[in-house]
């Protein structure tokens, strides 16, 4: 789970062009969308496809999106969940 | 005080569910839904999400949104005799459903890709109906159309013109079809406004064009009187609405002012009324926050006719003309269980006696459009004649391929030329580098120039942006195409959509600066720039606010060729420039556009532009040289037009083709205006492009625009 966390990270902070940003400058619970890294709604729907394209996993919706996308552990989970053979 | 009303003396109207006034009519008492699975292009998904998709017979060989446009502006002008003396349309895919076709196939003929510029529509139409005065585009996303109109109001009342032809067009493509929903903004059954289950819109196409007639008095063929409109932005979000509806009120309240009515006087609002979430709530506080005391009759038409986007505010004038005479209300159609939470009550359909209709559009960057639209003898409007002034320059500032402003002028003083492509990040780096992460080349020189005319003007405030550009964010749009093809049309760039959109870049300025009054882009090819003056000249009359007005353009390594005919790939240019100004007396520098008029099959033009500068003499004593742009690709005819004007104006002045030391790119002219205001301001014009150093006497200088229009910006003390 950690491993996939920290790999989850460095997809966020490519797909979003981050720079600067390194895996551990942001906790696992902290808050993704709205939090200090800047993100907003946009920035999700740039991450729902790049896990959608990449894993395969769904997050269609607003209300969804915002319990997956309330931390980087939260949308692991919910990945590993939905698409079982990621969970290591 | 002249009395200038304005009155709708013809309308047509092309949407999902009908064509011309009968059967649309017809189609509003049948609550006719005109929302199916899209049929038009293959997408991969199980079902295509419904759309409003018209079905078009015609055969003219243009792309759609062209062809909408010349139905909805036959029908208006099938009434009358003489073309319009102006036109002024919104439209937000131009040809892009040609384009997106031809870039699918990697096909770089640039024969092919005539049509595509958002100025083209307008420039199409004006050479079927034979229109020779102004030609004008504006794209605003999904306000276009309103905003457009409320242009047509102010050229009417600045004496421009005595008709024009105003409204909006937009066909279905791709690129909005995947963006919007890349945006999670469709709802997979339909859009059903104000539900309290609603999940967005039905996105669709459609046009409509309104002949507006200045008069004092109603003429007899009178449907309807537009009192006044109003424009606003949130200043707030690229995409997503003020949550409290600040700018929504705000634009409301503006109409209402410029209609010089009260809130109690409108009788009904046709809702902007998506079907987003956010949409829906943000215009439900807006209207709380203005109609406190009594709410008017409200529906919304897109969960019938779906969401036409720069068409959707012109198709709903329209309607709302057909409401004025018809009596009748609209019903909010797509509604089962109304959202207790936007304490509102959408209205059935019904008959009523409805003087006055308030109609909004809102759309990304926080462009919002209120226009108010009313029985001619209700409440007779009280405009009055309002002549367009210099505006006064405040500071101004570009970026050319040698750099910044100063490195401009130094590179202009030592070589004579300032084209090129500059490293954008050397331009931006005037700004946070965080909050710039999601833009690219086009965004970050507008707020690179936005910024640095702030700090110039010791930090002004400007209320309004103009920003014209001729081809818009070009590498958003190529990035976006380019991912959708690449994933077979299914993950595309939620981002770049966002970005795509021409006014994205002054909607990102009006966050920074915070402006919040009237932001509209103009998108009129070579001379967006000149347009983005003109509508600063008419639209901030009425408020003593500063304004910024911005022009520029980015050399894009794919699109820019086969887009830009005069574009030179072996050593592309491109950059910009902005002004801050004012309205106030004619001490410092002043800044106007006098002529601006469309030079296909306009034989007098040069003898007009010559009468509107008032006459050799006038030159003569005002300006001290003249810069002129012929844009590469009209050099044969854009050179008869200069010799035109060398023989007329007939003593010796200097003139300069400005594009020689801007390089060749839509917005060139932006750059050539701050060149001549520098110039102005040292009373010298340096070695430029083979002309030796001259002393301008205290003179100004005038810039004419050549090609398919004939344009003047004066710059003088």
């Amino acid at each position: 789970m950690q491993d996939f966390i920290t790999h989850l990270k460095e997809k966020i902070i490519k797909t979003l062009d981050l720079e600067d940003i390194t895996p551990d400058d942001f906790g696992e619970d902290d808050r993704l969308i709205g939090g200090e890294l800047g993100l907003d709604s946009i920035d999700a729907l740039e991450l729902v496809m790049m896990i959608e394209s990449d894993y395969s996993v769904k997050i269609d919706n607003k209300e969804l999106g915002e319990k997956v996308f309330a931390s980087v552990k939260s949308l692991a989970r919910y990945i590993q969940e939905k698409n079982p053979e990621l969970a290591n | 005080m002249t009395k200038i009303r304005v009155f709708v003396t013809g309308t047509g109207i092309i949407s999902p569910i009908g064509r011309g006034f009968t059967e649309t009519l017809n189609a509003i008492k049948q609550k006719k839904i005109g929302i199916r699975p899209l049929t038009l292009f293959p997408v991969p998904f199980d079902i295509p999400l419904p759309v409003g998709e018209i079905l078009l017979t015609e055969s003219y060989n243009t792309p759609r949104t062209h062809k909408l446009a010349l139905i909805a502006a036959k029908e208006a002008v099938r009434n009358t005799e003489f073309p319009p003396d102006a036109i002024v349309l919104g439209t937000t895919t131009g040809g892009m459903d040609l384009s997106e076709k031809l870039i699918k196939e990697k096909n770089c003929n640039p024969d092919l890709y005539e049509y595509h510029s958002t100025g083209t529509v307008a420039e199409y139409i004006a050479r079927e109906l034979k229109c020779t005065g102004p030609v004008l585009t504006v794209s605003t996303a999904c306000s276009s159309g309103t905003l457009a109109i409320k242009l047509a109001i102010e050229l009417l009342r600045s004496g421009m013109a005595k008709t024009v032809l105003t409204g909006g067009a937009d066909a279905l493509c791709r690129l909005t079809y995947h963006g919007f929903n890349s945006l999670q903004l469709i709802d997979p059954d339909g859009a059903k406004p104000l539900d309290k289950d609603r999940k967005g819109m039905s996105i669709a196409e459609g046009a409509a064009m309104l002949l507006l007639t200045a008069d004092a008095e109603p003429p007899d063929n009178a449907v309807a009187e537009i009192l006044g409109a109003g424009l606003t932005c949130d200043a707030y979000h690229p995409a997503s609405p003020h949550p409290e509806g600040l700018g929504a009120s705000g634009a409301i309240k503006s109409a209402l002012k410029d209609a010089g009515i009260s809130n109690d006087d409108i009788d009904y609002v046709n809702l902007h009324g998506t079907g987003t979430n956010d949409n829906d709530s943000s215009e439900a506080k807006a209207l709380n926050s203005v109609f406190t005391d009594k709410m008017p009759e409200v529906s919304s038409i897109k969960g019938a006719c779906g969401h036409s986007l720069a068409a959707a505010g012109a198709i709903e004038a329209v309607i709302s003309s057909f409401v004025i005479q018809e009596d009748i209300i609209p019903e909010n159609v797509g509604l089962k269980n109304p959202d207790p939470e936007l304490k509102l009550s959408p209205s059935l359909l019904k008959k009523s006696k409805i003087n006055t209709v308030l109609s909004n559009s809102f759309g990304f960057g926080g462009n919002n459009a209120s226009v108010v639209i009313s029985e001619p003898e209700a409440h007779p409007g009280n405009a009055v004649f309002k002549k367009r002034k210099p505006l006064r320059v405040l500071c101004f500032t570009c970026i050319t391929g040698a750099g910044n402003a100063e490195e401009t002028y130094a590179s202009l003083k030592s070589t004579g030329k300032c084209c090129g492509k500059v490293e954008i990040d050397h331009i931006s780096k005037i700004l946070p580098k965080n909050k710039l992460r999601r833009l690219k080349r086009l965004p970050k020189m507008v707020l690179s120039l936005a910024v640095n005319a702030q700090q110039n003007g010791n930090d002004v405030k400007p209320r309004s942006i103009y920003f014209g550009t001729g081809f818009g964010a070009l590498s958003e749009t190529y990035d976006f195409l380019d991912k959708l093809y690449e994933s077979n049309e299914q993950f595309p760039s939620p981002t770049d959509f966002v970005g795509s959109v021409h006014n994205a870049p002054a909607g990102q300025a009006s966050i920074w600066l915070g402006a919040t009054g009237a932001n509209i882009t103009s998108t009129a090819g070579d001379y967006s720039f000149e347009q983005s003056l003109l509508c600063a000249s008419l639209t901030s009359a009425e408020e003593n606010d500063p304004m910024m007005v911005i022009g520029a353009d980015e050399y894009h390594n794919v699109l820019t060729k086969i887009l830009d005919r005069s574009s030179e790939p072996d050593s592309p240019s491109d950059g910009g420039g902005a002004f801050l100004l004012t309205h106030g007396e004619k001490s410092g520098l002043n800044i106007f556009v006098p002529f601006f008029e469309y030079a296909v099959d306009n034989k007098n033009i040069i003898s007009s532009l010559m009468n509107r500068l008032g006459g050799v003499d006038r030159i003569k004593e005002l300006f001290g040289a003249v810069f002129a742009g012929i844009p590469a690709y009209k050099r044969t005819a854009g050179k008869i037009q200069l010799s035109e004007l060398r023989s007329e104006i007939s003593y010796s002045i200097p003139y300069i083709e400005y594009r020689k030391f801007t390089g060749e790119f839509a917005s060139a002219s932006a750059v050539a205006s701050v060149v001549a205001a520098n110039c102005v301001n040292y009373g010298m014009v340096p070695s430029l492009s083979g002309n030796k150093e001259f002393d301008l006497n205290n003179k100004g200088i005038l810039i004419i625009g050549f090609g398919d229009f004939i344009t003047a910006i004066e710059i003088y003390k």
